[in-house]
């Protein structure tokens, strides 16, 4: 990537727009795609959850249903925060501090956003205090909840190096994973899954990626994946 | 915005696991497309010329009167927000200020890729610092209110130009809503200081900024905005929602 700060080459404003203009017809024809990808998604069939879910969060016990918080729609961010680690994955904060301000906005739109993480949930509280975060955050430490949806794996799939990861059979990398599962719930209580996605298909939701995106540098990480991330209060240690 | 169709709720098609995931793997393969999509186009726009800035800007800053090399603080790379709020507006747009729900709290993030990141608008700095005070955010956030920033980058146009439609607004002559319009603008500074104008975008080239609407592309729901007039019509700053 340095080639395209060293000796870039520099034009009059005329020329300048001339470039901008043939770009952006690009970028209205890749929002296009994105429109229809979305209604695809959203057409996509759903499987009912037939298990019944039970967290540990601020209210105490608290089923998959009382995740919705009256709502029709839920999103899931699976957080990498294992029973025995000490402390949240830095790359989901990173995530997390994108998400932490537009809750309130989501909810007006019939959807309620929470986190999940296997360690418990006193870790996860203080944790987040820590970090100064506000959406809802629980455990689901005593359910199969991670494993069903596959964002956490057994001893037994990590040291063969196979589990059923991003819709094939690989290596996860990590007992416990990040990702996004969506949810609905119908009038009368039926909660069905509607939607994951896993690694590179979470980058939306990472908008430092998306501001790297239009920089000169662009994300300047030489194939090396995000290894400058810190928590947003490690970066001066 | 393309209509959903209408069984995206009622009487959608519930399938056993298996062929959920036959169907979910099928689309992977497209938004696996999707992704490098995207990918080969940032590198097209980190292929656009650049254009030097040769004008000295000077804005209102919590630090007193910087320059747009003052700006980059330290980094190469500067991105400006173009925050929606006029000289006369009593408050910050709605719809920005939900942008800025999104983006508040990155910037610690960016700076240590060498960018500067901070929002800028037309409005005087203490109409500024008090917003973002009731608003709760972090960012900088400066005043260009008396330098030509923002109509030179096309952000801010003349009543004049809003009334006649002749706003050079997203590359194409248009009538905006109003006099200030959302923007993005990057500027590049060299290790002789020289300063360069690399991309800017307008309109919807914000919306892969706004976290929010990705999550709720995922929803089943949607944007859910067909019935909303205008589009938005739903949103309110985050301490205006009556609930």
């Amino acid at each position: 990537m340095k080639a395209a700060v060293n000796k870039h080459e520099v034009v009059s404003e005329a020329e300048w727009l001339k470039a901008r203009k043939k770009l952006l017809v690009k970028e209205k024809k890749l929002m296009r795609l994105q429109e229809e990808l979305g209604l695809e998604r959203r057409n996509l069939p759903w499987v009912k959850v037939t298990k019944d879910y039970v967290f540990d969060g601020p209210n105490g016990k608290e089923t998959l249903a009382d995740l919705f918080e009256g709502r029709s729609q839920l999103v899931i961010y699976q957080f990498m925060f294992g029973p025995e680690d000490k402390l949240g994955c830095p790359h989901c904060s990173l995530r997390a501090d994108c998400f932490n301000g537009i809750n309130v906005h989501l909810k007006h739109r019939d959807v309620t956003m929470v986190c999940v993480s296997r360690a418990p949930f006193k870790k996860l509280a203080a944790y987040k205090k820590r970090m100064g975060w506000n959406f809802t955050w629980v455990s689901s430490g005593n359910t199969d909840f991670n494993f069903d949806y596959h964002f956490s794996f057994t001893a037994e799939e990590m040291a063969e190096g196979k589990a059923f990861f991003n819709y094939a059979i690989q290596n996860p990398g990590h007992a416990e994973r990040e990702g996004h599962s969506v949810f609905y719930k119908d009038k009368r209580g039926d909660i069905f899954h509607t939607y994951a996605c896993y690694t590179r298909g979470n980058e939306l939701f990472n908008l430092h990626y998306h501001y790297l995106d239009v920089v000169p540098k662009g994300r300047d990480e030489d194939g090396r994946g995000p290894f400058w991330v810190r928590r947003h209060d490690e970066y001066d240690q | 915005m393309k209509k959903d169709s209408s069984n995206a709720i009622s009487n959608h098609p519930i399938v056993g696991h298996e062929q959920w995931i036959a169907a979910r793997t099928a689309f992977l393969a497209k938004e696996k497309e999707f992704t490098r999509l995207r990918d080969e186009l940032s590198r097209q726009r980190r292929e656009l010329p650049w254009e030097r800035v040769e004008k000295a800007y000077v804005f209102d800053s919590p630090d007193g009167k910087v320059t747009l090399a003052d700006l980059f603080a330290g980094k190469s790379q500067l991105i400006v927000y173009h925050f929606m709020f006029g000289p006369d507006d009593k408050a910050g747009c709605p719809s920005c200020s939900f942008w800025a729900d999104n983006f508040n709290g990155i910037d610690t993030h960016l700076k240590h890729r060498d960018i500067s990141f901070l929002a800028v608008s037309r409005a005087p700095l203490p109409n500024l610092e008090a917003y973002k005070q009731r608003m709760g955010w972090s960012f900088m956030w400066v005043s260009s209110n008396g330098n030509d920033f923002n109509f030179d980058f096309r952000a801010s146009f003349t009543p004049e130009e809003v009334a006649n439609g002749t706003a050079d607004w997203n590359y194409s002559k248009q009538k905006p809503g109003s006099t200030e319009v959302v923007g993005i603008s990057v500027f590049y500074k060299d290790p002789d200081a020289q300063i360069f104008h690399t991309y800017s975008c307008f309109q919807r080239g914000v919306d892969m900024m706004n976290g929010a609407y990705n999550y709720m592309d995922l929803a089943p729901k949607g944007r859910d905005e067909a019935d909303q007039r205008p589009t938005m019509a739903w949103l309110r700053r985050h301490d205006e929602y009556e609930d």
